[in-house]
């Protein structure tokens, strides 16, 4: 599993970047990155993207973190891209399966551009802390408040997402490597025996996530804050 | 139930939703068999609402799709809509089906829930995302052959859960008059 959405403390040009302006910008980004196709047009991202990684001042190792995490899966989608992509002009064929360039090129496509979003979200959450971000949200979404939609509530269920998912992947983790040393491994096992496992780990991973979502709550309400839509004073502010 | 509990429930089953695949991208092309994304979602609508079920259908894949690469972009609008329409569909069944059974209400809710994402997703791909290029045999093959597993598993757990969570005292009873 991958670790994603730790803030790394340094001091630079990223970290100190308006918020509003990094969401934009990872936006424009991974648009370029879908729109890129050829190798070159790649390979120019890619080092856009390095180039970013350099100066956030991140490190090579917590910016890849995440993209490690997908290794396998990574490798997963290239193979069966090669093999499965086409049947024409086949390198070597095996049954139904044939290694070809164009199954080659396709997969390293997904696999690079996969890699390049991968990264360029961990870089925004390692320069970005929760409550940024909720700024960030707030101040892109601020046009949108001119035509009714709840800004306030956008930007707290984006911000509360984010800042939830390093302590729910611990909390998942731990589970699951406490139902393994119960159980064995969950996939060890066959579908029936599968399903009952998730059922196990399902409902203990819910009601902990649940539990924290209650207090969270319970805490901003006593502290006053409150979403009311009608006048832009009270939105999500905390009342004195 | 308060607004701001609403808005923060639908946050945290947003992040299972980048959470779950995380765990289950382990197993190999789980994310179309086992649908580990789906379960949040229809969690979210059937313990916060329509609106709240709606706002994880959208921030689940959108921030996922950001945050680690999947869903990949070219399944990022259609898995959206679908899951946005589980939210959405999950919640206004829970909040209109009173049959006096909590696990009845729930079922109905679900199995409506997981029809009517099913049937907009088709529609949109057919329509918007690949139209020509999308067949009514390639629908059922995705929607219900390569999802099976995932259709058992969400029978499976998103009911016990959320009447765990009700026995918790983490969501209010659908029949307080039968608690008390």
């Amino acid at each position: 599993m991958r670790a994603i959405g730790g803030y790394v403390w340094a001091d630079s040009p990223l970290h100190r970047a308006r918020p509003a302006a990094k969401l934009a910008g990872l936006l424009a980004l991974v648009a370029l990155v879908v729109l890129a196709t050829t190798p070159l047009e790649l390979a120019l991202v890619a080092a856009l993207v390095a180039a970013l990684v350099g100066v956030s001042r991140v490190g090579w190792r917590a910016a890849g973190r995440a993209a490690w995490g997908l290794r396998w899966f990574l490798l997963a989608v290239l193979v069966m891209n090669a093999l499965l992509f086409s049947a024409e002009d086949a390198l070597w064929d095996l049954g139904p399966l044939h290694l070809t360039w164009a199954g080659l090129s396709q997969g390293a496509r997904v696999v690079a551009r996969t890699l390049l979003v991968v990264v360029l979200g961990t870089l925004l959450t390692a320069t970005t802390r929760p409550q940024e971000l909720v700024d960030g949200v707030r101040s892109a979404l601020r046009p949108l408040a001119r035509l009714g939609l709840p800004v306030e509530a956008a930007a707290l269920a984006v911000g509360v997402t984010v800042q939830f998912v390093p302590t729910l992947l611990r909390e998942s983790r731990q589970l699951m490597r406490a139902q393994t040393i119960r159980c064995g491994s969950v996939a060890s096992h066959g579908i029936m025996q599968r399903v009952v496992s998730y059922v196990r780990l399902l409902v203990p991973i819910f009601v902990s996530a649940l539990r924290r979502a209650d207090e969270l709550s319970v805490a901003m309400e006593a502290r006053g804050y409150r979403i009311s839509p009608g006048r832009p004073a009270d939105r999500g502010e905390e009342r004195e | 139930m308060s607004q701001v509990k609403r808005i923060v429930i639908a946050a945290v089953c947003a992040a299972l939703c980048i959470v779950l695949p995380m765990a289950f991208h382990s197993i190999p092309n789980a994310g179309a068999t086992w649908l580990p994304m789906h379960i949040p979602v229809m969690i979210s609508g059937l313990v916060a609402g329509p609106v709240a079920g709606a706002v994880t259908g959208i921030l689940g894949p959108v921030l996922s799709g950001v945050l680690t690469g999947m869903p990949p972009a070219p399944m990022l609008p259609p898995m959206t809509c679908e899951l946005l329409t589980y939210g959405l569909v999950s919640g206004l069944l829970a909040r209109y089906v009173r049959t006096g059974r909590v696990t009845a209400d729930l079922y109905i809710s679900l199995v409506g829930a997981m029809v009517a994402g099913r049937v907009v997703n088709g529609v949109l791909r057919a329509l918007i995302f690949s139209p020509g290029a999308y067949s009514l045999e390639a629908w059922v093959a995705a929607s219900f052959a390569t999802s099976l597993v995932g259709i058992v598993l969400q029978l499976a757990v998103v009911v016990p859960i959320v009447v765990s969570l009700e026995r918790a005292g983490l969501v209010p009873p659908r029949y307080p008059e039968k608690s008390a």
